[in-house]
């Protein structure tokens, strides 16, 4: 061997030295990375925290401006000036159900002449302005441009005529009558055809009639609605003086909170002049204190005179809604009596409540940190971006996120362990070859796409079958809203199963084979060694399998922005099962959906951090405790 | 201990296990080449024979265990057990398995509690009521000398026992199917002396319900255990007969070399 191929002694030591080899390089290398997660892990629990603490101070600040401006005063009015009138809306939709159901006949036929009116001039409106247009714009009327304008409108109308929608409800007469009538209808002309006028006059006439008898119940709404005049007056003066008391306040702290800024850049300027310069921009941003006792002064002067109107309106609601009939003839209409009358007691026994809330009620009552907590964690509502006052209530997302991966694990269980159980215990290696990928595969469709599905065809095939007469007895049947819990449950069921389905089928596989052997020697059929031992050995696998999938469906953002119908409203629980084919809103939506908009480092930005920090707390636990039992499997 | 009973001819023993020309393969490869061999009723009969030799092949045989690999299969042959030949295709092999059990080489109970795991067996065969389940775990446990032991803690988990103790533990789960025969694989293998030798005192107190066929490794252990002997090499059986007299006088020099250690 030539001695320059082998490295000098001097050489080696050098290299020694620097401590450089390969296999260290390596080392380090793949030690970086790892270590370079956990800093960016941690960083991101950092940033979390540091960006989601400030809110609580934030919204209590909110809170006690709420409070000493005076709107939660107003609010007491507000609510139940809502209250009354949804319950006017609800009378209001009887009457009419009770109407239109009596001369639901008339109703249809207009609607059908108007449909097929419609539909006709849809489908021609094309043609037709462009013969108007030029006609207006002084073309001359016997020009051949105008004539081959008319013929292609000729063609068009005689297609149109061809596919109109059907009508049941309408003698062959008329329809007969109608279609001629539209047939030699001029393209200039715009009036309804006349059996369309005359079906309408027909069923206004119908609905007059059907309105007689209903004269008393009308009377009896339309005081109802009167009643709550005196309180509406009330509330919009108060809201206009509290409003800007509150403004106001904000504004105030806004200057203070730009002078501090100010003064902290001055304490650190270098420069004497620029320092001087801000120290007098920082006075100048001194903000008078906004005067808050005068008008709450004004406010209270209103004590009195709100007690009374409270008063006054109960004492009215409950003698006009005393007439109110026991019940009504259509089916429709009979409900939402019902619901009115289950709604009465509420709003009387709140107004009755008011006066005395309204005389207790105290503006310099502290609002501790606790209670923005408190109203964080146990708050009903989630408003934001409102000109009132924003509310930041976890309750509604969170119940959505709960009942949306609800639906979703029902329907994932059975089906992914279901699934592993087959493939893993009886399926031929063939089946095996086929369905393990095929359910792998589900999990690379991205879950926009699943999205989509979910609101183009899955959400309207729901809505379409649950319309049938024969599915009436499902709960919650029909469906008024295509996108729903149940919807987005179901799609979410179909992105876990893949995850449920790997774990449970990697837990089957881990069941030593000792086990199915020691079972076949005593004599167990095959369904009884999987039931009664391969299964029961990888139980806490599988636990730990349909653990990892609530991880994934209760982070899963997209599918539930796009299907889960996204309305901020805890679900009306007395539709029972039924309440899952409501909308709601989620955790992991409402950051998806608000985060982009919100304003840097404002309250409402602040809150939607400490949402990610709980549902980060949420997936973590369950992720550790689905370790737990993965921990546990034999072998 | 050892019985030698061919020298007793007043007592004549009737053959449980009846095995003629018996030939197995895996896929292509032979296992076992015509094993002809009778087991008698109540004794202890031993398989010795170096690694590989097949003794454990012709011992799941006896319950058709074999058929769980695929490709094991039967090239030639027949077994007869209670004069019934347990290869046909119309043999319930629940039945079979339930009327000759097994013991394994590794101890395996189940993840479940000791009582679970001795009545895993009588409640596959449909018996519900907690008297009688009781009473066949107490039987089994006391037959597998075990209930001493886990008297007190029938409802905790078999993993927590003693190796010796789940080996113990497989016997009386085993032994509470009721069986004629029992086939234990190197049933001391993965055990301590004194572990060895409490299973082989069992294995004595055992003799006198059931047939019991075992395979072992260690030369003592079949001397000490086992009524006759049958020694094996390479697939083929060379020589069977009374313990003492394959010990003392084989009639094969191949069998005098596994013996004396020359090989194996
Ligand atoms: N599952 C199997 N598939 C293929 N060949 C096998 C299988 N099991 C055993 N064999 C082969 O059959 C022959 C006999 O094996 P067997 O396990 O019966 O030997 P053994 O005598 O029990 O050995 P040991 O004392 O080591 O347990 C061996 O050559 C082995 O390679
Ligand atoms: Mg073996």
């Amino acid at each position: 061997m030539p001695p320059e191929e082998s490295p000098s002694p001097q050489n080696q030591h050098c290299f020694q030295r620097r401590g450089f080899s390969y296999d260290r390089a390596i080392k380090y290398f793949f030690a970086s990375n790892a270590g370079l997660t956990i800093v960016i892990l941690l960083l991101i629990i950092v940033f979390l925290l540091k960006e989601g603490l400030g809110f609580f101070p934030g919204y209590r600040r909110e809170l006690e401006i709420y409070r000493i401006a005076g709107l939660e005063f107003v609010d007491i009015s507000r609510r139940n000036l809502t209250a009354h009138e949804q319950l006017s809306s609800v009378l209001n939709r009887a009457y009419f159900a009770e109407i239109n159901g009596q001369c639901a006949r008339e109703l249809k036929r207009t609607r059908e002449a108007s449909a097929v009116f419609n539909s006709f001039s849809d489908q021609t409106s094309a043609t037709r302005d462009l013969i108007v247009n030029n006609q207006n714009s002084g073309l001359d009327p016997n020009s051949e441009m105008l004539a081959a304008l008319r013929k292609n409108h000729a063609i068009q109308k005689e297609k149109a005529l061809t596919s109109l929608p059907a009508t049941p409800h309408l003698t062959a007469a008329e329809r007969e009558q109608l279609l001629a009538s539209i047939r030699t209808r001029d393209a200039t002309a715009t009036d309804d055809p006349p059996l369309v006028t005359t079906l309408a006059q027909q069923y206004a006439a119908a609905q007059q009639q059907c309105a007689k008898p209903l004269a008393e119940l009308r009377t009896v709404i339309d005081s109802f609605e009167a009643a709550g005049a005196d309180l509406s007056t009330l509330v919009t003066e108060m809201t206009d003086a509290v409003t800007s008391t509150k403004e106001a306040l904000q504004n105030a702290d806004l200057l203070e909170q730009n002078r501090k800024s100010l003064l902290a850049a001055a304490a650190n300027a270098k420069d004497p002049t620029e320092r001087r310069k801000l120290l007098a921009d920082a006075h100048a941003s001194l903000a008078e204190k906004p005067d808050i006792e005068g008008p709450m002064r004004a406010l209270m002067r209103r004590q009195p005179d709100c007690s009374a109107t409270h008063t006054a309106l109960r004492h009215a609601c409950a003698d006009i809604l005393a007439r109110l009939p026991p019940s009504l003839s259509q089916s429709d209409a009979n409900r939402l009596l019902r619901a009115a009358n289950k709604a009465t007691p509420l709003l009387l026994d709140s107004l009755g409540q008011a006066p005395q809330q309204i005389t207790q009620w105290r503006h310099d009552k502290p609002v501790p940190l606790s209670d923005a907590i408190r109203s964080f964690l146990t708050g009903k509502d989630w408003v934001t971006g409102g000109a009132w006052q924003d509310f930041y209530g976890i309750l509604p997302l969170l119940i959505g996120s709960l009942m949306i991966s609800f639906v979703a694990l029902c329907l994932a269980i059975p089906a992914g362990v279901g699934a592993a159980i087959y493939i893993n215990q009886f399926a031929s290696p063939t089946e095996q070859s086929v369905v393990k990928p095929v359910i792998e595969f589900i999990a690379a469709i991205p879950s926009v796409v699943l999205g989509f599905i979910g609101i183009l065809i899955f959400g309207t095939v729901l809505r379409d079958l649950s319309q049938l007469d024969a599915l009436a007895w499902v709960p919650g049947f029909p469906i008024e809203e295509r996108l729903n819990m149940f919807t987005a449950g179901c799609l979410l069921a179909l992105m876990s199963i893949p995850t449920i389905f790997s774990l449970a089928e990697d837990a089957l596989n881990n069941v030593p084979s000792a086990y199915a052997e020691a079972s076949d020697a005593l004599g167990a059929s095959r369904i009884q060694t999987s039931f009664r031992v391969i299964i029961p050995a990888a139980f806490s696998g599988i636990l730990a399998a349909v653990l990892l999938g609530l991880g994934r469906v209760i982070g899963e953002t997209m599918v539930v922005l796009l299907v889960a119908g996204n309305r901020i409203k805890i679900p009306d629980f007395s539709a029972g099962l039924g309440s899952f084919f409501q909308p709601s809103h989620t955790l992991t939506g409402i950051i998806a959906q608000e985060l982009g908009e919100v304003p840097l480092g404002s309250v409402h930005y602040r809150a939607l951090f400490v949402v990610g920090i709980l549902l980060f707390g949420i997936v973590l636990g369950i992720n550790v405790t689905a370790h737990k039992f993965v921990s546990r499997t034999p072998n | 201990m050892v019985t030698d009973l061919s020298d007793n001819p007043a007592a004549p023993m009737a053959t449980a296990i009846h095995i003629r020309d018996l030939c197995f393969a895996y896929h292509t490869k032979p296992a076992l080449h015509d094993v002809t061999l009778d087991i008698p009723t109540r004794q202890i009969t031993a398989f010795i024979g170096p690694s590989g030799c097949g003794k454990s092949t012709l011992l799941r045989c006896f319950n058709r265990i074999n058929d769980r690999i695929p490709g094991a299969h039967l090239t030639a042959g027949s077994i007869h057990i209670h004069g019934i030949e347990i290869n046909r295709p119309d043999i319930d092999l629940q039945e079979l398995r339930r009327r000759v059990g097994m013991v394994f080489q590794k101890y395996n109970p189940f993840k479940k509690s000791i009582y679970e795991n001795v009545v895993f067996s009588p409640r596959l065969g449909g018996i519900r009521k907690r008297a009688a389940l009781d009473e066949l775990a107490e039987t089994a446990l006391r037959s597998a000398a075990l209930w001493d032991e886990v008297k007190d803690r029938l409802h905790t988990s078999a993993l927590a026992l003693s190796g010796g103790q789940q080996q113990r533990l497989c016997i009386a789960r085993a032994i509470a199917n009721q069986p004629d025969i029992l086939l234990m694989d190197e049933p001391c293998a993965a055990l301590d002396p004194t572990a060895t030798l409490k299973i082989e005192e069992l294995l004595h107190q055992l003799k006198k319900h059931y047939t019991i066929v075992i395979v072992t490794h260690n030369m003592a252990q079949a001397t000490r255990c086992a009524d006759l002997t049958a020694f094996m090499y390479l697939g083929k059986l060379i020589e069977s007969g009374p313990t003492l007299q394959i010990f003392t006088t084989p009639n094969n020099p191949q069998t005098l070399a596994y013996i004396s250690g020359s090989f194996g």
